[in-house]
């Protein structure tokens, strides 16, 4: 139901206006006729006046519902419907005189029924502009409202409402309470029609327009009027309608408003291209703000710089100098000018004492733009300014003016902020640039990182014979050091531990490389020296000719108590002899997988077995742990390694791999950052 | 911080490394051995008693030229190594690919 009443609401209250005002019309018409035969009608005025309120009311709602709805509420568009109220209610009331000039001295003329109808008929159209104007002006004068005004205005609306009911005390004659009312009315338009801040934002042509809108609205206000003075002493209207407190005020409000709109913006004409210069130039700076997106060129920033700069220099010719990638001057941009003139104006600038040298260090006042006279028969003064960026000298704006000294202060003032502006643009988007390369970097790292996490076992093979802990940790994102066990048949388990030269990615490249040699070779269950011989055969193929592995491959089997093993370029062993109670490194020669790549690599590397007992160790590292340094530079080396290990055989591999990786943190401090891999496995016969 | 320079002498040129060779810099010392190559000299020796710490990528610059050296006929020997340096390039197995002295004297017979 609600639904069904809700959306017309324009239509519904343009229906009842039309009503009342039909009603108006017929209620006074019913009056003349009972005037002309003599009757009592018995209409009392009262009823007249309460149509007429309810008119007012109507109309109101109507104009304020389709000035609310309508979403195209610019001000000239405003001030342009108030017009054109105006207009049309003019021009009606001109046919209207028209019409009955033409009538002349007619019955017809002098028939009060027509009379009467034409009177409801201005009285209507006058209402309609005066109530439309109302509500536009309403507007205009809320137009960056603050509370104060808001409330203002609301006290006059209450104002007028209560000027419409007033008819019900005076009638409609203009006695001395009337004018009470009007004075009231009067002085509260004039504090309104202060509130003027649209005018600033009209454009030069849109001023011009304005003016002459409210040139219509005032011509047609001020006919209206007088118009409405002449009915108050007309004697054919039975109930004057017009003589009302809330019209006449009305068009006092709206004369009040428009003539002061009309001479504000009149005085405003000549400053208004200053108030647009203005505008322009803080758009053109909200334009160089704007950070130029990723992938597009930073051209376009000192595009739209020398722009806004001409612009708000009013400046004859300008170019942009910039230096290239080999340090070389070059033109970038120019504007109104052709290259030979530049030429010639770039020469007579050179020659200038206050040109700006190309200076090695940024100083303050380096980058100020400076005014310079040329010597030139068509330009006459230019301003260089120099664009740093990062401190480094990027090139010159240079500005060229016809006439002598035509750079003031608040140009030069306004061309710094934006070359600075500029640079921040430019440097930002080479720094945002950077930092989605960096990005990249950062992703492509963290995956290798997740690669190389899954290259390392996440299980390390034993039985009942031996327990084993391993541990890594990596300098970079990424690391080169491997290990890894094999169970090979029910007793035998084979241990390699390695570590790839160099650093970071390209070492973990070659790790995974010997990560697949591992364990390719692993399935045929090679003795250690033939494991680096084969692996040396394979990795020959694939490293570059300055990378190498070293490694140490272990055999453990635990029926016969013994660890078979190869040493190639990798750190030595240390071995805890439990029943000598002795500490040693396993010595063994063998040379790095990669560094002799012919059949010749075979001599270099050897192969030794030794036996294990109950409580035996064995620590195997990669070359970080001994060479971890302490503040001073101080390697933690392979002494100290034996006396850590040495003083902690008694505890289990987890525990013994723990004292040494805390022992070499302790060691190296945190201050240090680790500038190598760390990577440790230790062996615990049982 | 490594400092590398070149003394030509008669029939020999001595490479004089001090300070650390790691991954960083291991370029420069590349480019050191590439520059003497190019000048055609026969006979390097390779003063080391300066070098306090030499990396893996360090190492493997030596190791890239080996063949290179074979080839051409070159001879290179590395004298005056820190014990600690010198351990480095035991363990990796160079120095049974390069002649390394203690003295430069010992070096300079071990060339004829």
């Amino acid at each position: 139901m609600f639904k069904l009443f809700s959306p017309n609401i324009g239509k519904v209250t343009f229906l009842i206006a039309i009503l009342a005002w039909l009603a108006l019309v017929f209620v006074d018409i019913t009056r003349i006729f009972g005037l002309m035969n003599q009757i009592e009608s018995g209409v009392a005025p009262e009823v007249s006046y309460i149509l007429q309120v309810a008119f007012f009311i109507m109309v109101y709602l109507f104009y304020n519902y389709s000035i609310t709805k309508n979403e195209r509420n610019e001000f000239l568009n405003l001030i342009w419907r108030g017009a054109s109220t105006g207009l049309l209610a003019l021009a009606i009331s001109l046919l209207i005189r028209g019409f009955y000039g033409l009538l002349g001295d007619s019955r017809l003329a002098n028939d009060p029924l027509m009379r009467n109808f034409f009177y409801h008929v201005n009285f209507a159209l006058t209402s309609l502009f005066l109530i439309s104007c109302t509500l536009l002006w309403k507007r205009l004068i809320l137009y960056q409202k603050t509370k104060k005004v808001v409330q203002q205005w609301q006290a006059f609306e209450i104002l007028l409402s209560i000027s419409m009911f007033f008819v019900f005390f005076n009638q409609n004659t203009l006695d001395y309470s009337f004018l009470f009312g009007l004075v009231f009315i009067f002085v509260f338009s004039i504090s309104l029609s202060i509130n003027l801040k649209w005018i600033p934002y009209l454009t030069f042509k849109e001023k011009w327009k304005s003016i002459l809108f409210f040139s219509i609205i005032l011509v047609s206000a001020s006919y209206l009027f007088l118009q409405v003075l002449s009915y108050s002493d007309a004697d054919q209207i039975p109930v004057n309608l017009t003589d009302n407190l809330l019209l006449i005020g009305l068009f006092v409000f709206i004369f009040i408003y428009s003539l002061f709109s009309f001479l504000v913006t009149l005085f405003n004409l000549p400053t208004s291209s200053v108030f647009e210069q203005k505008l322009t130039e803080a758009i053109n700076f909200q334009r160089l703000s704007q950070s130029i997106k990723p992938g597009e060129n930073e051209n376009q920033v000192l595009d739209i710089l020398i722009d806004s700069s001409m612009s708000a220099s009013y400046a004859d010719a300008g170019w942009l100098e910039t230096f290239n990638e080999e340090g070389q001057l070059g033109v970038l941009q120019y504007r109104f000018i052709d290259k030979s003139i530049l030429k010639q104006i770039q020469n007579v600038l050179l020659q200038s004492t206050s040109y700006p040298q190309a200076p090695t260090q940024k100083r303050e006042e380096d980058s100020k733009s400076i005014p310079i006279k040329i010597n030139h028969p068509v330009y006459k003064s230019a301003l260089v300014t120099p664009l740093y960026i990062n401190q480094k000298l990027l090139g010159r704006l240079i500005l060229a003016k016809e006439v002598k000294d035509g750079f003031n202060k608040e140009m030069v003032n306004i061309i710094s902020t934006f070359v600075g502006q500029a640079c921040i643009s430019v440097e930002n988007y080479r720094l945002l640039n950077e930092a989605i390369k960096n990005e990249r970097y950062k992703e492509e790292l963290e995956i290798a990182q997740r690669v190389q996490e899954s290259l390392l076992p996440e299980k390390l093979h034993h039985d009942e014979c031996f327990e084993i802990s391993g541990f890594s940790a990596a300098a970079d994102e990424v690391g080169g050091d491997y290990y890894e066990t094999k169970q090979l048949d029910e007793h035998t388990f084979a241990l390699i531990i390695g570590d790839v030269s160099g650093k970071g990615t390209s070492a973990a490249f070659n790790m995974s490389q010997m990560k697949g040699v591992f364990h390719s070779l692993v399935q045929t269950h090679p003795n250690p020296k033939d494991f680096m011989v084969l692996a040396n055969n394979a990795l020959s193929e694939c490293l570059e000719k300055n990378h190498f592995i070293t490694t140490s491959y272990y055999l453990i089997n635990t029926v016969r108590k013994s660890v078979t093993y190869s040493r190639a370029g990798h750190c030595p062993t240390l071995f805890h002899n439990h029943q000598k109670q002795e500490t040693e490194y396993l010595s063994i020669d063998g040379m790095g997988l990669g560094i002799l790549r012919n059949q010749l690599y075979k001599n270099y590397v050897h192969e030794k077995t030794f036996h294990f007992k109950e409580g035996d160790v064995m620590v195997v590292i990669t070359d970080g742990i001994v060479e971890a340094k302490d503040d001073h530079g101080v390697e933690f080396g392979y002494e100290r390694l034996r006396k850590v290990a040495h003083q902690n055989v008694h505890l289990s591999s987890q525990e013994i791999q723990d004292k040494i990786i805390k022992e070499v943190y302790k060691f190296i401090g945190k201050n240090t950052i680790a500038d190598d891999d760390y990577s440790l496995l230790v062996v615990k016969f049982k | 911080m490594l400092k590398i320079e070149n003394i030509d002498q008669e029939d020999h040129v001595i490479l004089q490394l001090s300070g650390e060779i790691d991954a960083s810099n291991s370029v420069d010392l590349d480019a050191a051995i590439q520059d003497i190559l190019e000048k055609g000299t026969k006979r390097i020796l390779v003063d080391g008693s300066q070098l306090e710490y030499i990396s893996s990528a360090g190492l493997g610059v030596f190791m890239s030229y080996l063949e290179e050296f074979q080839e051409k006929d070159i001879q290179i020997v590395i004298f005056g190594l820190l014990e600690k340096v010198h351990q480095v390039f035991v363990i990796l197995g160079l120095d049974k690919l390069i002649t390394i002295k203690s003295t430069e004297q010992d070096a300079l017979e071990a060339m004829l």
